[in-house]
């Protein structure tokens, strides 16, 4: 081989080269744009919730109370709007048998009672009049209506029966089935209704939770990071340290979860189920991560700053706390959020510790019962219902965007303190 | 007069012996060059007299260094104090990655020399000044320091080290990233600080030591071979390696 053909080989070589790196990001945003596919197209019209618009009579025989007499705010506290529902109902189809009637119902969520209610306390003036009432469909018409369920199978293997079909079908003729923006997707907590769940709680859960790993594991990885990497003497015992500390960060986050329900619900008694257990649990498990970046990053600090501050008469301490750390902080902190992201798409060890429970109450501290976003990812992947599936894909979608919107604030932080120091 | 008295400093790097039993006598006001092959122990020496060596875990440090009749070498000797008495210039430029002004202020801040803020603008433009360097940068001190040319940079070293006044000034081979013009501006400065400083450099270029130094010491695989004015030592040496040295037959 002369010398000609041995540079054209080299640059075929590097050609090949550029090629097969160019498949692999080709391959990867594939999947990427594969997977976000999917995710969107199942999950957006969770977004979108189906009302059933029909007219009510406040009739105030139907429910038992004064007809001459404005009724006051507890009258309606306390009036039976179940019944008067059910009477409502049988004015969509005069002729219903009692199984119809009950089918009727099974068209309306089951917060009927208390929508009727609502929308009287609000309207204090349809009293004894008849207005159009707009109420939360029940999750199979929802389907129908969104168009994930398919109608031609035979009744029996539908949940949707055919007479409830044909009464959906002449409320939609008269325009009376209306689709709006899912408000309660993101103000409710959970329910077994998938029409009424809600993400209030699990949000709120994972946010809680977030920042209490966040008040934990910082700090104390901080101070074990620039402890290790300045302060402590290089012998056998800092070598074990460090070997243990990557070895921490190896072990099965399931683990961590069976400590959190070894050692804080067990022998602390702490609260059950609450984003504090969670959160602590969760910076056990971060600890690790962010004190390794930590070190990585004190480590790439240059020894000549730390030279530079020691021969100008500081302290190994004021070295390491005006230079060497504010140098290290980006790098620190891009470890923080990549940590914290980990325990934010964490499941395994918030089972454990109870948070997988059925939580129907937003939280307000993190001392109150939650559940997390990818737990109740998990429990709503488990329901039978339909109307779950969408509901799983919206909720990682909110998911996501959480992860993009710290990775975002962690890139804002970075760059705010790398402009500062360079 | 001595500033500094070195009696019997042999330094060990973990098992090996770089310093052997080193005795020098530095005058003050003086410029004092060290010269030698590298590896010779010149920088370490350097090292023993801000023990700037104790950074390093596996150092250890024997023998007596005077400055001013104090043993630096005492357990109880406080780092601080003699940092601050005694800079140090190291090869590399190596501002803080902060702004002109913040690399000046550094060192009087911590020590608490400036009472007021215009007492510290006052520190920052003498030193800037007899640094050489205050014409070229009193538009942008607060521009960060690392944005500045090497030579630059390295007099932005000198004006750090001298704000908090010290007697004695160690230079660890302060001219070897610079180019000849800077290197020639960094020899004139060093010849205006011996007025009020001690100044120790060891360098590489034998050229440089002749230029800037009155007093010259030669180094050897970690011995001191021969030390007195440097016209006697490039002149009329008394030991045969240093003239091998200084003819350019080894090193």
């Amino acid at each position: 081989m002369n010398k000609e053909e041995r540079l054209i080989k080299r640059y075929k070589a590097e050609k090949r080269f550029q090629f097969y790196g160019k498949a692999a990001i080709f391959m990867a945003l594939l999947f990427l744009v594969v997977f976000l596919t999917k995710i969107f197209s199942t999950g957006y019209t969770a977004f979108q919730k189906t009302w059933l618009v029909i007219p009510v009579n406040y009739n105030a025989d139907l429910l038992y109370l004064d007809p001459d007499k404005k009724p006051t705010t507890e009258d309606i506290n306390d009036a039976d709007f179940y019944e008067f529902g059910i009477e409502t109902f049988i004015n969509l189809d005069p002729d219903a048998s009692e199984d119809q009637i009950m089918e009727l119902k099974k068209m309306f969520a089951f917060t009927f009672e208390r929508e009727l209610k609502y929308y009287l306390l609000d309207n204090p003036d349809s009293f004894g009049k008849t207005v159009d009432v707009k109420l939360t469909a029940s999750d199979d018409l929802d389907q129908v209506f969104k168009g994930n369920y398919p109608r031609d199978i035979p009744e029996n293997r539908r949940r949707a029966s055919d007479y409830q079909l044909k009464i959906f079908d002449k409320l939609n003729e008269d325009g009376r089935v209306i689709s709006e923006f899912n408000a309660s997707f993101f103000t409710n907590a959970d329910s077994r209704e998938a029409e009424l769940a809600g993400i209030a709680s699990s949000f709120m859960g994972s946010l809680f939770s977030i920042l209490v790993c966040l008040s934990i594991a910082f700090p104390v990885a901080l101070l074990a990071a620039v402890y290790l990497e300045e302060f402590a003497p290089k012998n056998r015992f800092t070598d074990f340290i460090e070997v243990n500390i990557n070895n921490l960060a190896a072990v099965p986050s399931i683990v961590f979860g069976l400590l959190g329900l070894g050692v804080l619900l067990a022998v602390f008694g702490l609260p059950r189920s609450t984003p504090l257990v969670g959160g602590i649990t969760l910076s056990l498990m971060t600890l690790p991560t962010i004190i390794i970046a930590a070190r990585a990053s004190l480590k790439a600090v240059p020894p000549s700053i730390r030279e530079a501050a020691l021969a100008m008469g500081a302290s190994r301490m004021q070295t390491t706390m005006h230079h060497t750390v504010p140098l290290a902080l980006p790098g620190t902190l891009s470890g923080t959020i990549i940590g914290l992201a980990q325990a934010l798409g964490e499941t395994a060890p918030l089972i454990l510790i109870g948070m997988v429970a059925f939580v129907n109450t937003i939280p307000g501290t993190p001392m109150d019962p939650a559940a997390s976003l990818p737990v109740q990812i998990y429990i709503w992947a488990e329901s039978a219902e339909r109307g779950f599936v969408e509901k799983v894909s919206a909720c990682i979608m909110v998911l996501l965007f959480f992860l993009i919107f710290m990775n975002l604030g962690a890139q804002l932080i970075r760059h705010k303190f790398e402009k500062k120091w360079n | 007069m001595n500033k500094i008295e070195a009696k019997n400093v042999d330094v060990y790097y973990g098992a090996k012996q770089a310093l052997f039993d080193i005795n020098m006598d530095i005058e003050a006001n003086k410029v004092t060059a060290l010269i030698g092959p590298s590896g010779c122990g010149k920088s370490t020496f350097l090292r023993c007299l801000n023990r700037m060596n104790d950074v390093i875990d596996i150092c250890k440090v024997s023998g007596v260094v005077k400055i001013n009749d104090y043993d630096i070498n005492q357990k109880d000797t406080d780092v601080v104090r003699l940092r601050e008495k005694v800079g140090m210039i190291f090869q590399k430029p190596n501002p803080f990655p902060k702004t002109i002004y913040e690399n000046i202020s550094y060192g009087p801040e911590i020590h608490g020399i400036a009472q007021s803020k215009s007492e510290m603008d006052n520190i920052v433009e003498e030193s800037l000044r007899k640094a050489a360097l205050w014409e070229e940068v009193k538009d942008r001190i607060h521009e960060p320091g690392t944005g500045l040319s090497g030579g630059q940079q390295q007099r932005l070293c000198i004006a750090r080290t001298i704000s908090i006044k010290p007697e004695v000034i160690l230079m660890d081979e302060p001219c070897s990233a610079l180019d000849p013009i800077a290197t020639a501006q960094i020899e004139e400065l060093i010849d205006e600080l011996r007025k009020e400083h001690t100044i120790i450099i060891v360098t590489h270029s034998m050229s440089q030591a002749a230029r800037v130094s009155q007093n010259t010491g030669f180094f050897h695989l970690g011995k001191l071979i021969e030390v007195g004015s440097t016209d006697k030592i490039f002149k009329n040496p008394t030991q045969q390696q240093t003239q091998d040295y200084i003819t350019g037959r080894f090193g």
